[in-house]
């Protein structure tokens, strides 16, 4: 897979419920950094993500305010499209598995 | 098509067009900000950072391409739908270096909250850090005017 296919629809992959077994589940942590203006994070959200604007403007407080948010969770292909797609905006974020799987 | 006209001083913003162009080789070598991928296998990892510097040039060239000839005639920039996203993203890079090279002594909660005094900088950081301002201010504008286009887009 390339990354810039990611890019443009991270969630092209279909996961077999196999994979979902023994894949298991990551989040996608997007840190605070403090060169990033607010509102530049608010429209990565939206255009990465496609959250509505207080979905988005919520995330983005929970990363200026408590360092990290976690902002999708999920198979770690995708998760890993997601971070590259994050990375390509300049967005600090790390994959960390989900306990909760 | 929406289009964004601005006019800029020539004298104001030639000085800091350098701070740009001096990092944009940077960016040619070395992602903006590092990956964070756990226990990621070296193909992997090799092909990611190839691709994202593939990018991160593709989108300082836009940018830089803002202040071609035509700039030094009538210091006019141009914002529209199609360069947008990857000037927005090439601020964000760009900013993110002059911060590692430049800016670091003056500690990111000054750096966020602005909080820093132009007249006590040292000439190489004054410029630096009025790059820094103008890139953000770039950034301002797109979102402000046509953050609808790069999310559609």
């Amino acid at each position: 897979m390339r990354f810039s296919q990611a890019k443009s629809n991270p969630l092209s992959q279909p996961q077999g419920a196999t994979e979902l077994q023994t894949d298991g589940g990551w989040k996608v942590v997007v840190l605070n950094d403090p060169v990033n203006l607010m509102s530049y994070v608010v429209l990565v959200f939206k255009k990465v993500f496609g959250f509505d604007e207080s979905t988005a403007r919520k995330h983005m407080l929970e990363v200026h305010e408590r360092g990290r948010s976690i902002v999708w969770s999920g198979l770690r292909e995708k998760a890993e499209a997601y971070a590259f797609t994050l990375q390509q905006w300049h967005l600090t974020a790390v994959l960390e598995p989900d306990e909760a799987h | 098509m929406k289009r964004i006209e601005v006019k800029l001083s020539i004298p104001v913003v030639s000085p800091l067009l350098d701070v740009i162009k001096q990092l944009a080789g940077d960016l040619g070598s070395m992602p903006a900000v590092p990956a964070a991928l756990p226990a990621v296998d070296p193909e992997l990892k090799e092909a990611w950072t190839a691709e994202l510097l593939t990018s991160q040039q593709a989108d300082v060239t836009v940018l830089l391409s803002l202040f071609g000839e035509d700039f030094f005639t009538d210091g006019v920039v141009y914002f529209d739908p199609g360069n947008a996203e990857p000037i927005a993203r090439a601020c964000s890079a760009v900013r993110l270096r002059v911060r590692e090279r430049y800016l670091k002594p003056l500690g990111d909660e000054a750096l966020e909250a602005g909080e820093v005094d132009l007249g006590k900088l040292p000439e190489p950081v004054r410029k630096a850090f009025m790059c820094y301002l103008f890139l953000a201010t770039i950034q301002e504008l797109i979102i402000q005017h046509l953050d609808e286009s790069i999310i559609e887009s």
